[in-house]
Formats: C-alpha cells, sequence, structure tokens
C-alpha cells in the first residue's frame, strides 16, 4: 500500500452510487451527533457508558461521511478505519445491548444491532467497505 | 406541533421520496420542478420548526425538551444539504439522495408529533 497517485481510472468514493451512501452516512452522523449531544448533556449519569458509546458513534460517522466525500486516496484510509470501527461498533454495542441489558438501559443508536433504526447501523457498515473495495485505486476495471 | 402544518410536512415529504425515487427509476437528474418542490418541503418544514420553537420559548414543555429541540433543529438542515449534495454531481443518485433527506423529514416529523406531548404538571 504505497502513496500513488490516483490512476486516470481511479474511482472516486464520492461518485455515483457513493452519493448515497454519502448521503445516508451523512443522516446518520446529523442524527447520532444530536442524540449523542442531547444524551452527554441532559442525562449522562444515568447510562455513562451507553452515552459515552453514543458520542463514539457520532464520532465515527462524522469522520465516515466526510472522508466518503472527499473520496481522495488519502481520505480512502481514514475511511476505512472509520467504517471498520462502525462495523465493529455495531457488533459489540448491538451483543452486549442483548446479552447485558444492564450495561445498556437506555437505547444508542448500535443497541440491537440498530434495531431503532430498522437496522441500517449494521447494513451501513457492510455496504460501506464493499463501496470502498469497489472503489480501491488498485481496482481492475470490470470487477 | 400544529397538526395542519406537521401532515402537510409529512404529505410534501412522502411525495419528495417518491419523486426522487421514481427520477432515479427513471436515470433522470432531478429536474427544475422537482427542486423547487424540494424547496416546499424546506419551507414548510421552517415554519413547522419556528412555531415550535416560539412554543417552546413561549414555555411548552413536552416530556424530552432536549430531544424535541434537538429535532426541530437538525430537521432543517437535511434538504439543505441534499439540494446542495444532489446538485454538485447531477445523476440519477441525485433523485436519492433527495428522496433520504425528505424521508428523514418525514420519519423525524413523525417522531416530533409523539414527541409533542406536553410533561406532567405543566
Amino acid at each position: 500500500m504505497s502513496e500513488q497517485p490516483p490512476a486516470p481510472t481511479v474511482r472516486r468514493t464520492n461518485s455515483g452510487p457513493g452519493r448515497i451512501l454519502v448521503a445516508v452516512y451523512a443522516v446518520f452522523a446529523l442524527s447520532a451527533s444530536a442524540r449523542a449531544g442531547v444524551q452527554l448533556a441532559t442525562k449522562y449519569a444515568e447510562a455513562p457508558l451507553a452515552y459515552a458509546l453514543s458520542a463514539v458513534a457520532a464520532v465515527v460517522y462524522i469522520v465516515a461521511t466526510f472522508t466518503l466525500a472527499r473520496g481522495t486516496v488519502a481520505s480512502r484510509k481514514w475511511a476505512t478505519v472509520a467504517i471498520v470501527l462502525e462495523l465493529v461498533g455495531v457488533l459489540t454495542v448491538g451483543t452486549l445491548s442483548v446479552f447485558d441489558a444492564q450495561a445498556f438501559p437506555r437505547a444508542t443508536v448500535w443497541s440491537t444491532y440498530g434495531i431503532g433504526y430498522a437496522f441500517v447501523p449494521l447494513v451501513l457498515p457492510v455496504l460501506g467497505l464493499l463501496w470502498l473495495r469497489r472503489t480501491r485505486p488498485a481496482a481492475t476495471v470490470g470487477a | 406541533m400544529i397538526p395542519v402544518i406537521a401532515y402537510t410536512v409529512l404529505l410534501l415529504a412522502l411525495v419528495g421520496t417518491l419523486w426522487g425515487l421514481v427520477t432515479a427509476i427513471a436515470n433522470k437528474p432531478p429536474g427544475a420542478k422537482q427542486l423547487i418542490f424540494a424547496a416546499a418541503i424546506e419551507l414548510v418544514t421552517v415554519v413547522q420548526s419556528v412555531i415550535g420553537l416560539a412554543k417552546l420559548v413561549l414555555g411548552f414543555r413536552p416530556v424530552e425538551l432536549a430531544t424535541t429541540i434537538g429535532y426541530l433543529v437538525v430537521i432543517v438542515i437535511l434538504v439543505p444539504l441534499a439540494w446542495f449534495w444532489a446538485n454538485s454531481e447531477r445523476t440519477r443518485f441525485s433523485g436519492v439522495v433527495l428522496a433520504i433527506a425528505a424521508l428523514s423529514v418525514f420519519g423525524m416529523t413523525l417522531r416530533l408529533i409523539t414527541l409533542w406531548t406536553p410533561a406532567a404538571g405543566s
């Protein structure tokens, strides 16, 4: 993985169907940020772990949104990091919230794998990683 | 919430969602009428938020005050962002971007209607 200028055929993460992905990420970045802000400001003491994770989720969505929207070779790497974190987060928090409801008495965006958002939080990182793979600079045309 | 305004937003947002999907399926970027329609959704959404926030200032207290404020503020950001994003690369996907914003406005308005419950004793 050396730093190389993008080849003319490189597909950017912010083009074509990537526009949709960025839009969905932006909606989640906005809603997760607002939600985390409200939770931390008004009732952090009720469930510190869950609400701290809400803030982490918000940051992850913000980073993913902006890096996918930039669509440069450098931003792809940060997008990958953010989306892998997102996938780990939704799987971890989802599983914990099912088996240890005590730790998550309040819903976060990732509780029960994002059931409160029609499981979009579970599907989104998978689509994000597939999209990064599809648009990777070294990808052969037609792959 | 003012029911008439909330239901108007719901109706406009639903039409906006479908319209965006239709142009995407037809493989066309959003047309002028569609963009004006998106502006209309935004206009009514702003009216709704201004009235909602004004009622809060005047003393109305819903059960979840902070959440309600968050919804009233975030809901007006969505369509302008989508408008910019849809127009900076005009393809069939622009319609989907507008549809996502409209669907979010729809969902958030539904939630605002349930949030708009007076707190006990207020």
